[in-house]
């Protein structure tokens, strides 16, 4: 449907009536305005630049022409919860009163753009009106409204910029395009942000029927324990909470559950990860049959966006850590990188890709388990190779990719590391009858320098107490080396995941219990 | 109002007030802490050489791993044997 034609109305005739919403139980009228002298109304909304422009200029100045006997309102095109926090946060200091749609005052009073200023005197006639930001002309609106008053105002500083052209005023908006506008969660959203339920982005609101759903037959008050640093008491309502924050659907939660109960088993020291100066996040690696019944991805793009699953079920317990644990980065969380990993970081195994046991499996769990496995770490690093033509080059290319993580010269790791072989570099270790802990052995044994080469900047105690040509490791020993397969069939680019480290922070994996 | 369930443990925590500061160091027993942060141990060293001039009488102990809380007894014990308590971080 077009949008309705119609033309700006002259500054002149009486003011139409209000239908708007204020703060008072008493109704807003122009009468109830103009009571003490005049009345200059502001006409604005949440989302126009030059709106809050106008509010950020006039606002201050509004008590002082209250006093003087000229009322000063903010009109807004927006819910009145919306119209009062805007209103606080650009220093508006007069009345504040909202219009739902279709915005039946800005109809009456002709606006095609906001802000718009008008100006009313006591006898109720429109005495002038400014459209958009124009310096000089609210002077004049505010002399004039001198005039009416009978007494001296205060203008705004003549500060750049002196003109800026409005916006459109909702009014003027064809109806089906300002009720998309309006969004009957975004305030809530904005709320989230204020209550500071959030880790940066936008988050879903949890009230007490997404909580509900969530939880399903889990009890609420049940309690998994503290949540460190701050010791947090995590009930299940508290993590269903941080679930629906997350954005995860119920058939989620007991894949987050069981991401909780594993984070906060001691072995794992989730502690010092929240605290850490180190990058560390919580890798989750989903297994077993969960993995199909969420829609999970294990394929392509694997350590990436696209998934509600992943994505969502990674930031629940990230969440958790940082909300109900008070490990929120900048607080408690002292890391000084950080990485995006932190935002959450869930992946599922590609077990029937895999030529090898799934992790969970190797962790002691039977295949029709489903099963979380936790793993501090650090980002991604990207190793391609395209051209190894043996399980020994490709091998090779892969350990010494992980040469440099955590540090170039801190040799050897004592933590797991995790890799993320992709599924065409597994096809040629299954091609050639390599098993995992083969893989492993060979790794191990291709990366190693003498101690010597190794005591220049951060370095281990070990090395340096070892001969200057004795050969370090990489790593301590080949089951530091993790190997997980995941991503999509294309493409030959595996991944290295350097280790949460000297935190004393083992792996640890958790049944995922039926909903 | 929508009605939300928060994430936060929203229990009110009565807040810890400081240790009073000891007005002087002579004759104090003094525990220094090393958590095991690399060369932590280092700065204590150095840190007991000066409070052992200023007349302090010190004593070492040392957490089992840095990146956890202290376990309970050993912070019970440092209480119990010491006046005051320098813990050392470093890297």
């Amino acid at each position: 449907m077009a949008a309705e034609q119609r033309s700006e109305s002259p500054p002149a005739g009486p003011a139409p009536a209000l239908a708007v919403t204020g703060l008072a139980a008493e109704p807003v009228t122009i009468q109830s305005l103009t009571a003490r002298g005049g009345a200059m109304l502001l006409f604005v909304n949440e989302d126009c630049p030059t709106s809050a422009l106008a509010m950020r200029r006039l606002g201050p100045l509004c008590q002082e022409w209250a006093s003087a006997g000229v009322s000063c309102t903010a009109v807004f095109e927006d819910p009145l919860e919306v119209a009062i926090r805007v209103a606080r946060r650009s220093g508006w200091t007069g009345g504040v009163v909202s219009q739902a749609a279709p915005y039946q005052t800005s109809r009456a009073y002709g606006l095609l753009s906001v802000p718009t200023a008008v100006l009313v005197d006591q006898q109720g006639q429109i005495a002038d009106r400014v459209t958009g930001w124009d310096q000089p002309a609210i002077t004049r609106l505010i002399q004039r409204a001198a005039a009416v008053a009978g007494a001296t105002l205060a203008t705004p500083a003549p500060t750049e910029p002196l003109r800026k052209p409005g916006c459109s005023s909702k009014a003027a908006l064809d109806p089906a395009i300002a009720a998309a506008m309006t969004h009957p969660d975004e305030d809530a959203m904005e709320e989230m942000f204020e209550r500071g339920w959030t880790d940066g982005l936008p988050v879903v609101p949890p009230t007490e029927e997404r909580v509900e759903k969530m939880l399903g037959r889990h009890a609420r008050q049940t309690s998994l324990g503290q949540v460190p640093p701050a010791m947090g008491e995590l009930t299940l309502e508290r993590l269903a909470a941080c679930a629906v924050l997350a954005g995860c659907r119920p058939a989620y939660f007991p894949v987050v559950v069981a991401a909780a109960r594993a984070a906060l088993d001691s072995r794992f020291n989730v502690h010092g990860q929240a605290v850490t100066t180190q990058p560390a996040g919580q890798l989750v690696v989903v297994n077993g049959p969960v993995r199909h019944e969420l829609g999970m991805n294990s394929g392509m793009g694997v350590l990436g966006p696209g998934n509600r699953a992943n994505l969502t079920i990674g930031r629940a317990l990230r969440l958790m850590i940082e909300l109900t644990g008070g490990g929120m980065p900048g607080r408690l969380d002292r890391s000084t990188l950080g990485q995006m990993g932190k935002i959450g970081f869930c992946i599922a195994e590609d077990e029937e890709v895999s030529p090898w046991p799934p992790l969970h499996v190797d962790r002691g769990f039977a295949p029709e388990q489903s099963v979380v496995t936790l793993i501090g770490s650090d980002a991604p690093l990207s190793i391609s190779d395209h051209r190894s033509r043996t399980p020994e080059d490709l091998a090779y290319v892969l350990a010494w990719a992980a040469a440099s993580t955590w540090s170039t010269n801190w040799w050897p790791l004592s933590e797991p590391e995790v890799y993320i072989i992709c599924p065409e570099h597994a096809e040629m270790f299954r091609a050639h009858g390599w098993t995992k802990d083969r893989l492993r052995d060979y790794m191990f044994e291709a990366v190693h320098k003498p101690a010597k080469d190794l005591r220049r900047g951060e370095t281990t105690p070990y090395v340096h107490r070892s001969d200057p040509d004795a050969q370090i490791h990489k790593w301590a020993s080949p089951a530091e080396i993790i190997l997980v397969v995941a991503g999509g069939e294309a493409g030959r680019y595996s991944a290295v995941l350097g280790p949460c480290t000297g935190m004393g922070s083992q792996i640890v994996s958790a049944e995922v219990e039926p909903r | 109002m929508t009605g939300y369930v928060s994430p936060f443990d929203d229990r009110a925590r009565p807040e810890q007030p400081l240790a009073d500061r000891p007005p002087q160091l002579c004759g104090l027993r003094v525990t220094l802490l090393d958590i095991r942060k690399n060369r932590g141990a280092e700065f204590l060293d150095r840190i007991e050489t000066l409070l052992q001039s200023a007349g302090a009488v010190t004593s070492r102990q040392t957490k089992e791993i840095f990146s956890r809380p202290a376990a309970l007894d050993l912070i019970d014990n440092i209480a119990r044997v010491s006046d005051a308590v320098v813990e050392a971080l470093a890297d």
